[in-house]
């Protein structure tokens, strides 16, 4: 009995010491090119030291800027458009789906499963090669969020199983419209899974290279002005510019985590 | 609700994102098809029926060493990463008490920060300049040779571009796994080994498939990391075809390596959703309803 227990405690440890080591990993890249960009010698920056000359420089630079506007616009777009349509597709498979649920489902997620270069040349194929048509923004917002569909779908049908659907038909009973039952119902109760799915697809919108790069020719985004940078070596700017990104999706994280706590805590209560 | 409302919403809901999937997902694949028995020359493109670039890919062996390079690179990048995805997805669940949300959602940021920007803080610290061989010339050691442009650098930075993907998804399903089934095991007398490999594992296989899968299949066609980090002797199969659409402008033959690569991932997706049971997955959270 004894032993069985120090086998478990030993078990316990290694599981734990591989988890360091992985975010260790995932996490060492980010922190030392964070250290890079504050750094006048960015290949060794320890010990570290705040040069901001990177950050003026990437901040001065007109490339940059036109490149993050249209990456923005591309990232909202992107973002509400596959929301909606994932929002659709929840409640479609969760409520309605009846007895081919699992089959919907699976389709809705089969994005997932085709790579993005894929989804990139084949939307390029339909778009430029048989209807010639020139690319612009909307086939590079509309082949994006193709690819963010399945992930929105995922996070609302994995935050909205647990709902209730009979909460909106007791409102229609009480003499609500739909619509009004939506926003004063399921909309306060669903909203977090709402709002993961709005920052999921903005920020890998935001930062996707491969769709956006065969469906957009020259219009140059943020990160198709990276990997272009990115042939001529690897410059402190680039570093600041990862830095900011990197910090970005740090605090749309942080505000899903408390979103997701005081959710947790409004259900215990 | 009656039933006439009921086909109204049936049709709002579902039909509405089919339609979207149809026109914008199904269609270009199928365009890519087209395409694919087409022509280029001099970056134009020839509309007659030809099969001349399946012929192609056929006979140049190139073609065939990138293709087996990748399917060797993403078997070893995939099954590497669900052996590492176990015990940290494991660990979270049993022992991350009220630290597991923030655990789970510290993976996704990695993740979420794109496929170049994270090859850039790779390259900070694989590189000939990079960390690693920054902090071994100070020690007076000789820079480590395999971890600049070579296959390892790139084995590397797949680990580390979907690695946060599949210890999700496995999170995912044993968060959904009913861990009392283990300690009714263990009350019926079964060892911790025989408890994994008949109640836990078997349990959360479905789950561990598409963790599989949803590395296998972008690890397969990986076109940016192998272009960026593998050298001379790195050529993957995502890499040519990104090259069939850029530089060298044929398209047509690019297209048709599209195609083989897409039947080939449709054919593994298949024999492995075999074992997938979806309402096992976790994924959707659709056990439960």
């Amino acid at each position: 009995m004894y032993a069985q227990a120090s086998n478990e405690r030993l078990t316990k440890w290694l599981m734990g010491a591989i988890l360091v080591v992985a975010y260790a990993f995932l996490y060492m890249p980010i922190v030392h090119i964070l250290f890079a960009s504050l750094s006048s010698r960015p290949n060794f920056p320890y010990p570290p030291e705040f040069d901001y000359g990177s950050y003026i420089r990437l901040y001065t630079n007109t490339v940059y800027q036109d490149a993050f506007l249209n990456s923005l616009i591309i990232a909202t777009c992107t973002s509400i458009l596959s929301t909606v349509l994932g929002f659709l597709a929840t409640v479609g498979v969760l409520r309605f789906g009846g007895r081919n649920a699992l089959l919907y489902a699976a389709f809705f997620a089969g994005p997932l499963f085709v790579s993005e270069i894929l989804l990139g040349i084949s939307s390029m194929s339909l778009y430029y090669l048989v209807f010639e048509l020139q690319g612009n923004m909307v086939t590079a917002i509309i082949a994006n969020s193709v690819h963010c569909f399945s992930f929105c779908f995922l996070i609302m049908a994995a935050l909205l199983y647990r709902y209730d659907w009979r909460m909106n038909e007791a409102a229609v009973v009480c003499g609500a419209s739909p619509a009004r039952a939506f926003y004063e119902v399921m909309l306060p109760l669903t909203w977090s899974g709402i709002l993961g799915s709005l920052i999921v697809a903005f920020v890998l919108s935001l930062n996707g290279l491969d769709i956006s790069f065969y469906l957009l020719g020259a219009t140059p985004t943020m990160p198709s002005v990276a990997w272009g940078a990115l042939r001529y070596g690897v410059k402190p700017e680039l570093y600041a510019l990862s830095s900011i990104i990197n910090i970005l999706v740090f605090a749309a994280i942080a505000v899903l985590y408390l979103v997701a706590r005081s959710d947790r805590k409004q259900q215990v209560e | 609700m009656s039933e006439a409302e009921n086909r109204l919403n049936r049709r709002l809901f579902l039909h509405i994102p089919t339609v979207f999937l149809v026109i914008f997902f199904v269609l270009p694949l199928i365009a890519l098809v087209v395409l694919s028995f087409w022509q280029t020359e001099n970056y134009k493109i020839v509309r007659e029926w030809t099969a001349m670039n399946y012929v192609t890919l056929a006979t140049e062996p190139a073609y065939f060493i990138f293709f087996i390079r990748s399917l060797f690179m993403a078997i070893f990048v995939s099954v590497f990463s669900v052996v590492v995805s176990w015990p940290i997805a494991f660990f979270i669940v049993r022992y991350g008490g009220r630290y597991k949300l923030i655990l789970s959602l510290l993976l996704a940021v990695p993740f979420l920060s794109g496929e170049v920007l994270r090859l850039i803080a790779l390259q900070g610290m694989l590189g000939p300049t990079g960390l690693v061989n920054g902090v071994l010339l100070k020690l007076g050691a000789a820079p480590l040779r395999f971890i600049m442009y070579s296959n390892s650098a790139t084995f590397i930075a797949l680990v580390y571009l979907y690695l946060p993907m599949v210890v999700t998804t496995v999170y995912l399903s044993l968060l959904n796994f009913d861990f009392r089934l283990a300690s009714a095991a263990s009350a019926c007398g079964a060892n911790r080994f025989r408890i994994f490999s008949e109640i836990v594992w078997p349990l959360n296989l479905s789950g561990t498939i598409v963790g599989f899968l949803l590395c296998f299949i972008p690890t397969l066609s990986a076109a940016l990391a192998p272009r960026f980090l593998g050298g001379p002797n790195g050529v993957l199969y995502g890499m040519s075809i990104a090259q069939q659409f850029g530089e060298s402008g044929t398209w047509a033959l690019g297209a048709a390596m599209g195609v083989v690569l897409f039947l080939f991932s449709m054919l593994v997706l298949g024999v492995f959703s075999l074992g997938i049971d979806l309402r096992r997955t976790g994924f959707t959270g659709m056990g439960r309803q």
